[in-house]
């Protein structure tokens, strides 16, 4: 058994990304709840923080591979084999690529402005 | 009381119809297998497969008011009326309450449901522990009845290639064994995306496993053992 083996190494991603995203969204949650109340300064200086920008970077990588593997098994399991799931997991993927830079973009202007 | 059974036979029907029958003289403590004996002795066409009488076999697994069931051990007085009866979903009818289990039957082989030994046969016997031999409670008793995997939408969706959950529970029976020597090959065979991961944690086959086992526990097992193989 290999960790490359495709089955096993798509569903360990989606566990880790799972673990990390609850993680996060727990922590952030509970500093944005006990550190309020917010205002727009804030928030912006701490996006700008290098680790909390990092992290921020992580779940969004993370909630993407969640995503990409949570679609591709709804895909996989709903639509037939052939020219239409090919359509659907190149959809699927294009979509993710998209939300991906969309989210690099965002953190960087972030570091930038 | 009454019931609605799925009718069908291929070489004369176009098209599945429920037929509706009235059996009297039936008591609550009674089965529905003894139920459906009666009513083939009305109708002699009707056609179910049944054997033992007493949930060992696994012969008359059907799908029992929308839930799948073992007939010879469902009494009749936990039914509601009319009882619907059907064949077991999602294996082709070959008639009536009929279905071919053939693929079925391929993913249970696929999982080589046997002792694999590449040392030397003991003269006497295999020795086992008796914490090892309690390993296997919860998975030897799998009668291969088909309800499990037949309500499971995972196999229903990908019935050629997800093993199902009758087959993994089968596959987790030898990898837990403390005998056999083949579990890299067994994991190896079962990785892929289709054959093992293929299940989402539904649990159907928890819910209607006429022998109370769970299958799912047994599948999140083969999970466990093959990341711990990997790593």
């Amino acid at each position: 058994m290999s960790i490359r083996a495709q089955g096993l190494r798509t569903w360990l991603w989606q566990r880790l990304s799972a673990a990390y995203l609850a993680a996060f969204l727990l922590f952030s949650l509970a500093g944005w709840i006990l550190a309020g109340p917010w205002d727009y300064v804030r928030w912006r200086a701490l996006l700008t923080d290098p680790v909390y920008a990092v992290a921020t970077a992580l779940f969004f990588a993370a909630l993407l591979l969640h995503g990409w593997v949570g679609g591709r098994d709804i895909v996989m399991d709903y639509v037939p084999a052939g020219a239409l799931r090919f359509t659907a997991l190149t959809l699927l993927a294009l979509a993710v690529i998209v939300m991906g830079a969309w989210a690099v973009v965002i953190l960087l202007l972030a570091q930038i402005t | 009381m009454r019931f609605r059974i799925y009718r069908y036979n291929p070489e004369t029907d176009t098209a599945p119809r429920m037929q509706d029958y009235e059996v009297e003289g039936l008591e609550p403590t009674m089965m529905l297998r003894d139920a459906l004996l009666r009513i083939k002795a009305q109708d002699e066409t009707l056609s179910f497969r049944h054997s033992c009488g007493e949930g060992v076999c696994g012969s008359d697994g059907m799908n029992i008011n929308g839930r799948n069931g073992l007939a010879c051990i469902t009494p009749l007085g936990e039914l509601k009326e009319p009882v619907v009866v059907r064949p077991l979903p999602g294996l082709p009818v070959v008639r009536d309450l009929i279905v071919d289990m053939s693929r079925f039957w391929h993913h249970y082989r696929s999982v080589r449901p046997y002792l694999i030994v590449h040392d030397p046969v003991p003269e006497v016997e295999f020795r086992q522990l008796p914490a090892q031999r309690d390993r296997l409670d919860g998975l030897y008793e799998c009668i291969l009845c088909a309800c499990c995997t037949t309500s499971c939408p995972s196999f229903w969706w990908n019935p050629d290639r997800f093993r199902g959950p009758a087959a993994l529970l089968q596959a987790y029976r030898f990898l837990a064994d403390s005998r056999d020597q083949e579990t890299e090959s067994r994991l190896d065979e079962l990785d892929g995306p289709y054959r093992l991961f293929r299940c989402h944690t539904i649990m159907n086959c928890a819910a209607v496993c006429p022998k109370g086992l769970n299958p799912t526990r047994a599948i999140h097992a083969i999970k466990k053992l093959m990341v711990e193989h990997a790593i």
